[in-house]
């Protein structure tokens, strides 16, 4: 069915261009970026506040474009990129009275809302929200629903939205055997969008219970009071160890290892938000 | 105790009066942008907007492009604290998939045989590159304010009112613009010129019959196996007024940046296939340089449109009002911020490009009223002139 309120392309539909180099090579392993970091190094997080004058709380967020990335871009030779970077944009509208048909709450209602634009990834995402992108926004909610205290905001509601503008991928493009469907790129950018939005509430200075609620691969992490809000654990983890010679078992490897990640997301976060407050400070 | 409750209110009670600034910017909005725009002769203040801008002057603006992995084409602009980003995608849209594609060719066939004199040769290519452009949607521009960009608009909704017409504004000015060139769109295929050898070969082989083999000898014309189908999105990210603006310069850089693959008609395949090589992707070309500059104009008297009587004939009405002295005091504002336009009816789009240092008029749209004269627009064409230069110097840094 034809979307009358936006501007469509032509009805017979269009193909994404196909690269003669890709069906020469099959896969295009040979050119498949590799990861440069060790397995518990983090990637540096680019993170600002307050960008968006007209929202209670805002936040941007950018992960450093990996080596392959960034020496692609420094050089250009393919126009088929070997990795993305994540990119979004996160804001928050509220406290604000909740309508008046809307009935009553004494507690804050949280929304939130996730969505990808349509360039953010390798496919064309349409305009409206589809299934991964609602899927995400609950486990968002989830994730911030413990860090908030509702019950100070009675009748009242909090919008959330996040706006993935580059998303990372949610596997090799190629067909190399040893892909799977699942899309693990999900993962990472649910995590980013914790992170942003928890920077978002503490500039919007909604009183968390922890202004520090940080995310890290699957695992939204509150600092101060050593709780896990959010678990999101996706395949086979038995095999899983993050250093040599580890005697915990997977499950709890990853999680540790989501945990110290956590950990390191946070002091960016915090900066990010003690620099902002001083900002606020200065010109009050 | 009374005279002491009452020498105790007598301070308190200027206080209780004055208010702070930000208090008395949301209460008395009109006439707070008035006190600045009019300040009191004594004063000796110049005429100042409430954001600290003279009424001719535009927001700080900055560009940064292709900065997007998966775009073949982005650019991030921002306009004060408006923030418009575009993605540019490129895809493909073979001739196969167009419905009436067979039927359009034959007869845009017999109009050029028909018509056949060279000085209208030009006119028919022109109008052949405007009905590729527009009736295959080759352009596909769409903005979302979806984005948390401003209170109200709720980011689950289908698009407002405003981003609709948004997106038909940026979709009618490509098209009037005549901006991206329908032969950067439009891929190619020579189909082979046989030998008269291999061909009578293919003849014996496949038994074709004798017409095919008669127009051996002319070399075939190349025909057009598909069009690039560009795919224009622009995420509102931060609103604080004239999102159009904005979203057109964003646009306008995304396309400078944009970039498509070499692409060929590959008949083994039956499909069009692209090189994934730098040195062999091309960039648009584009026709000119359009820049947009929006204005409001804001009035004195906020009603007085409301009170006053529509006389048909206005160079009468005008008359009518130097006699009277009755001259509504207006200001034009360019480039309005959020606070401003809400405070505003009437609005004055401006598209101008140049060519060759003479300041051509792509665009001009005024709605909602009636103050601003002929004069005032001839003015308002300079400053978007000016506006021009300054745009140019911005989009050619990024």
């Amino acid at each position: 069915m034809n979307d009358r309120r936006r501007v469509n392309g032509p009805p017979g539909g269009t193909r994404p261009p196909v690269y003669a180099s890709l069906l020469q090579s099959g896969t295009g392993a040979d050119t498949r970026a590799q990861r440069q970091r060790q397995p518990s190094d983090l990637r540096k997080i680019f993170l600002k506040t307050g960008l968006i004058p007209s929202a209670s709380g805002s936040s941007y967020l950018e992960f450093e474009p990996s080596a392959s990335l960034a020496a692609a871009r420094s050089n250009p030779k393919s126009l088929i990129p070997p990795s993305s970077a994540l990119k979004l944009a996160c804001t928050v509208h509220g406290p604000k009275p909740l309508p008046r048909s809307a009935p009553f709450s004494p507690n804050l209602v949280l929304t939130t809302h996730v969505k990808y634009a349509p360039f953010a990834a390798r496919r064309r995402k349409g305009h409206v929200r589809d299934s991964s992108e609602r899927d995400l926004g609950v486990h968002l909610e989830t994730a911030l629903r413990g860090a908030i205290i509702a019950e100070r905001w009675p009748k009242s509601g909090l919008d959330i939205t996040v706006t993935i503008l580059e998303a990372e991928d949610d596997r090799w493009w190629g067909d190399v055997p040893d892909s799977h469907d699942a899309s693990w790129g999900m993962m990472n950018v649910l995590a980013g969008c914790i992170s942003a939005a928890s920077a978002a509430i503490a500039d919007a200075h909604i009183d968390s219970e922890h202004r520090s609620i940080v995310s890290a691969c699957v695992v939204a992490y509150m600092p101060a009071r050593d709780e896990i809000t959010e678990l999101w654990l996706k395949g086979d983890s038995s095999k899983v160890s993050t250093a040599d010679g580890d005697q915990r078992s997977g499950h709890e490897a990853l999680i540790d290892g989501a945990v110290d990640a956590a950990r390191g997301a946070h002091t960016v976060l915090a900066e990010a938000v003690r620099e902002s407050l001083q900002k606020t400070l200065g010109q009050s | 105790m009374a005279s002491s409750s009452a020498s105790t209110a007598a301070p308190a009670a200027p206080n209780s009066l004055s208010l702070p600034p930000s208090q008395f910017a949301r209460l008395q909005p009109h006439a707070y942008l008035l006190a600045h725009l009019s300040p009191p002769s004594s004063s000796n203040q110049p005429s100042i907007r409430a954001n600290g801008r003279a009424p001719s002057q535009f927001r700080v603006t900055s560009a940064n492009a292709g900065s997007l992995t998966h775009t073949n084409g982005s650019a991030v602009v921002r306009l004060g604290d408006t923030t418009a980003v575009c993605g540019v995608r490129a895809e493909i849209l073979h001739t196969d998939d167009i419905a009436s594609w067979s039927v359009s060719q034959s007869t845009n066939a017999n109009k050029r045989r028909r018509i056949g004199e060279s000085e209208k040769e030009t006119e028919a290519k022109d109008e052949e590159d405007r009905a590729h452009i527009e009736d295959l949607n080759l352009l596909v521009p769409n903005i979302s304010l979806s984005t948390g960009c401003a209170p109200g608009f709720i980011p689950s909704a289908p698009p407002s009112a405003l981003a609709q017409s948004l997106s038909h504004q940026i979709l009618s000015l490509l098209h009037t613009s005549r901006l991206v060139q329908a032969e950067d769109l439009r891929i190619w295929y020579q189909p082979p010129n046989l030998g008269p050898e291999e061909a009578q070969q293919h003849n014996d082989e496949e038994q074709m019959d004798l017409d095919a083999g008669a127009n051996e000898e002319e070399t075939k014309p190349a025909e057009i196996k598909a069009f690039w189908v560009l795919y224009i999105d622009i995420m509102l990210i931060s609103l604080a007024g004239n999102p159009f603006d904005a979203a057109w310069a964003s646009v306008l850089a995304a396309l400078r940046d944009t970039k498509l693959p070499k692409a060929w008609w590959d008949v083994d395949n039956e499909s069009i296939l692209c090189s994934d090589d730098v040195k062999e992707s091309q960039k648009l070309s584009l026709r000119g340089l359009p820049i947009s500059s929006s204005f409001c104009v804001f009035e004195a008297d906020a009603a007085a449109g409301w009170r006053a009587v529509v006389i048909p004939d206005a160079e009468e009405q005008k008359v009518q009002d130097s006699k009277h002295g009755s001259q509504q005091q207006k200001w034009i504002l360019a480039d309005p911020d959020g606070y401003e336009e809400g405070l505003v009816q009437e609005r004055v789009y401006l598209v101008v490009d140049k060519e060759e240092g003479k300041t051509v008029i792509v665009k001009m749209e005024k709605l909602g009223g009636w103050t601003v004269d002929s004069e005032d627009l001839r003015q308002l064409v300079d400053i978007s002139a000016q506006r021009w230069d300054e745009m140019k110097r911005i989009l050619d840094q990024c």
